[in-house]
């Protein structure tokens, strides 16, 4: 009797343990975990970046409100990613495999806002790409947006254009165009009207004028280049840098010839005409590069190439750095 | 020669309480327990996950590194997967109920399974998917639940463990491996055991149940089977059983009477040594990935060279080896099917130490990520010990090959021995041990070029 009794208190103890093991660990466990939410003050949310074949970001849709502040934990069971919030000003350059990165939002304006991977982590990368929406009442009205100058003008970004067939002999320079001291256009001095023009179609109306009678081809050529840079911010100019060898290089080459290491399977053009040439577009190709306005090289950036493997980028540049995007392209073919 | 270690009256008296190996049990179940659910809800970076760690890291290394190699199947004593089902099974936590009574369908596994061939079907499995399971948490936590559910269900329907001894994927190699511990459950005397009508020993009594791994311990030779659970010292009325310290590797000293599915579990373990040290840890990052990359065609032909090296290729060179061997020789009476089967006992050295090899390099690499997922088992930020941010720290790299290689020489001079031994015992001339001993010499040399090239 004795031992049945010691036998029975001996195994309602181990049914305690056995409890407190399978019942009460876990419960403690999501218990503590709650607690530390509620006792940290401001809201985490959990982001896994993994390369996009794998799922990409999850989640890949967040809602926040304004003026709440909200601790993004960052992690990767992969590669190294990064991750650009451009409208909320987040940049996390990387974000190492197994390690937590940790950055706090706090959005001030309603509206929706992109993220994207910023570390090349695979062939499909530049999927990599979520959407935070901010609700609640924003400080600030926010302005209407116009639409892009391409779609205003209604440039045909598909169309086949055949490149132009006057090219400069020697790279133009900006500085030797400076120095000529001429008097440009209105056409070339309003960056509105500018970005409408071709640099092929800008050498022409310099070439035609009078008042250059007396320049070489390649001295106007050099006026084409000045034209184009000369309102171009320095901190801008560096910023597209940053931009291109973050989102271009592994497609077009830091060199901007189309021959990087992302691009070597990409159709490009080719997808539309087989007669085009294949993989990421050459920004040193002289013919096709001066026969493109800027507001069509806007379009393409923009709204990316439709089958030819070149991602959109207008959920994550400014105007700004978009204009400056644009003028780092032509920097390819026309030096200081 | 062996000494009775259980007869030191500390230790005796230890192994008759059922108090601290229950306990152990206990909380081998909670680590279990927070290896799964941090595997469900933690974080997918395997490196900040418990049950990533703590299970393919710190358990893999105490396992392979030390219970296996010095103390045989004790981990199978503490093991928490069996335990709910055999709760289950015996309507008692710890103290035995009368006559060790158990309640269950106590179907007998089927005769034809009564081997490990199932046990090296589920280590195949796991093998082959490997790469993911070893790296993602979820796959991890899903494998081990798994595992526990199989167990609860095979102890309601079977009779006591079958699942440990027929089904368990790591039981398999267990107890392959625990041939070469220096500890061994037998009895003392046979002629006591021949006398004692109850069998207690097996059919189980008051004091305890019946042997649950269906073993008659009066006729133990070796530790393959037995799973140290040390129920039979419990229930043992004639003070009869033991556990004795020996001299290593003394199970593999009788050559003889050794069974195919063993054999081939010691290829595949062999097999699966080479496929990991190239695969898991090799330079060829596309093998890594092809063998992450499940579904696809690179898969499909990884998993196929992985099964063919596993089920057919190494099987074949051995075959080959055994067969020469008995070509040199002059002929004997013992059958080609038997003396593979027994010349295979010289892969129990051999991949155990290549196993050793191999675990050494990744243990050794990733142990200091157990600290900070101490403090931080689901990587939610948790700092429970003040040790999560403490950095990886590789230990000891420059020395892992003055490890590795002195580990890999010891396995081939002891497959040497036993290849010459088995040789002897069946009656052949020492020469036909040499394509054996060649097969082996290969496969050291393939793994040290792996380990130091």
């Amino acid at each position: 009797m004795a031992r049945g009794r010691s036998r029975g208190k001996g195994e309602l103890f181990a049914l305690g343990v056995v409890l407190l093991v399978l019942v009460a660990f876990p419960a403690g466990i999501f218990g503590y975990q709650a607690w530390r939410v509620a006792s940290a003050g401001v809201k985490t949310v959990d982001i896994v970046a993994r390369a996009p074949e794998q799922g990409g970001f999850s989640p890949d849709r967040l809602t926040l409100r304004v003026g709440e502040t909200v601790r993004l934990r960052l992690s990767s069971p992969d590669v190294v990613h990064g991750l650009t919030i451009p409208g909320l000003g987040v940049n996390v350059e990387e974000i190492y495999p197994g390690k937590v990165v940790e950055v706090d939002v706090t959005p001030t304006q309603s509206g929706r806002y992109a993220f994207a991977c910023t570390r090349w982590c695979s062939v499909d990368h530049w999927r990599m790409r979520g959407v935070i929406e901010v609700i609640g009442a924003s400080p600030q009205v926010t302005a209407t947006t116009e639409p892009p100058l391409f779609q205003q003008l209604g440039v045909d970004l598909d169309a086949m254009r055949h490149a132009t067939q006057i090219t400069p002999s020697a790279r133009p320079s900006t500085g030797a165009g400076a120095a000529l001291n001429a008097k440009l256009p209105q056409d070339l001095t309003d960056p509105a009207k500018r970005r409408t023009l071709t640099p092929a179609d800008a050498f022409h109306s310099l070439r035609v004028d009078p008042a250059n009678a007396a320049l070489s081809d390649d001295d106007v050529w050099s006026l084409v280049a000045w034209a184009w840079f000369k309102d171009v911010e320095p901190a801008a100019f560096a910023r597209a840098e940053t931009l291109y060898a973050r989102d271009c290089a592994a497609c077009h080459g830091p060199d901007g010839k189309g021959g990087g290491p992302a691009g070597v399977n990409l159709p490009g053009l080719a997808k539309m005409d087989p007669a085009m040439p294949k993989g990421p577009a050459n920004f040193t190709d002289a013919g096709t590069m001066l026969a493109a306005s800027d507001v069509l090289l806007q379009g393409k950036l923009l709204r990316g190439g439709m089958g030819t493997g070149m991602p959109e980028f207008g959920s994550l540049y400014t105007d700004q750095e978009l204009w400056a995007m644009i003028a780092y392209l032509r920097a390819f073919l026309f030096g200081k | 020669m062996r000494y009775a270690l259980s007869e030191i009256p500390l230790i005796k008296r230890v192994l008759r309480t059922r108090w601290l190996q229950w306990s152990l049990t206990a909380l081998m179940l909670l680590f279990f327990v927070l290896a799964i659910i941090a595997g469900l809800v933690g974080t997918p970076a395997g490196n900040r996950n418990f049950g990533i760690v703590f299970v393919w890291i710190v358990w893999w290394a105490l396992l392979i590194l030390l219970l296996v190699p010095f103390a045989g199947r004790l981990w199978c004593g503490v093991c928490p997967i069996p335990a709910p089902g055999e709760w289950l099974q015996r309507r008692a936590l710890v103290q035995p109920r009368p006559g060790g009574k158990l309640y269950t369908l106590g179907k007998q596994w089927p005769r034809a399974f009564r081997n490990i061939w199932l046990q090296n079907a589920g280590f195949l499995g796991v093998a082959l998917f490997s790469s993911v399971i070893l790296t993602t948490p979820m796959a991890t936590a899903l494998v081990l639940l798994g595992f526990m559910i199989v167990a609860v269900g095979t102890s309601l329907v079977f009779e006591r463990r079958t699942f440990c001894r027929y089904l368990c994927p790591v039981g398999g190699f267990i107890g392959l491996y625990s041939q070469v511990a220096p500890l061994e459950l037998r009895v003392k005397d046979a002629a006591v055991c021949a006398s004692h009508t109850e069998k207690t020993c097996y059919t189980g009594s008051d004091d305890g149940y019946g042997c649950p791994w269906l073993i008659f311990p009066g006729g133990l030779t070796n530790n393959t089977a037995c799973g140290l659970c040390t129920e039979c010292l419990k229930t043992c009325t004639r003070d009869n059983i033991a556990i004795f310290v020996r001299q290593p590797g003394a199970d593999l000293l009788k050559t003889t009477g050794h069974k195919l599915d063993e054999a081939y579990k010691g290829l595949i373990m062999l097999a699966c040594a080479f496929i990991y040290s190239t695969v898991l840890i090799g330079p060829w990052g596309v093998l890594k990935e092809t063998a992450r990359a499940v579904g696809t065609r690179g898969w499909f032909a990884y998993a196929g060279i992985f099964l063919a090296l596993n089920l057919a290729i190494l099987p074949g060179l051995f075959w080959l080896a055994v067969r020469s061997g008995q070509t040199i020789s002059q002929p004997v009476k013992t059958t080609m099917r038997k003396l593979f089967s027994d010349y295979a006992a010289v892969l129990v050295p051999l991949g155990l130490t290549a196993w050793v090899a191999f675990s050494l390099s990744f243990v050794l690499i990733n142990f200091s990520y157990a600290w900070s997922v101490l403090s931080d088992p689901l990587g939610w930020g948790w700092n429970l010990l003040g040790t999560a941010g403490l950095k990886w720290t590789p230990y000891i790299p420059g020395l892992l090959p003055y490890l590795q290689v002195p580990v890999l020489l010891i396995g081939l001079t002891a497959a040497l021995a036993l290849a010459l031994r088995t040789a002897r015992q069946h009656g052949q001339s020492p020469w036909a041990a040499v394509p054996v001993a060649i097969f082996c010499t290969a496969a050291t040399l393939g793994l040290l070029g792996l380990y130091l090239a």
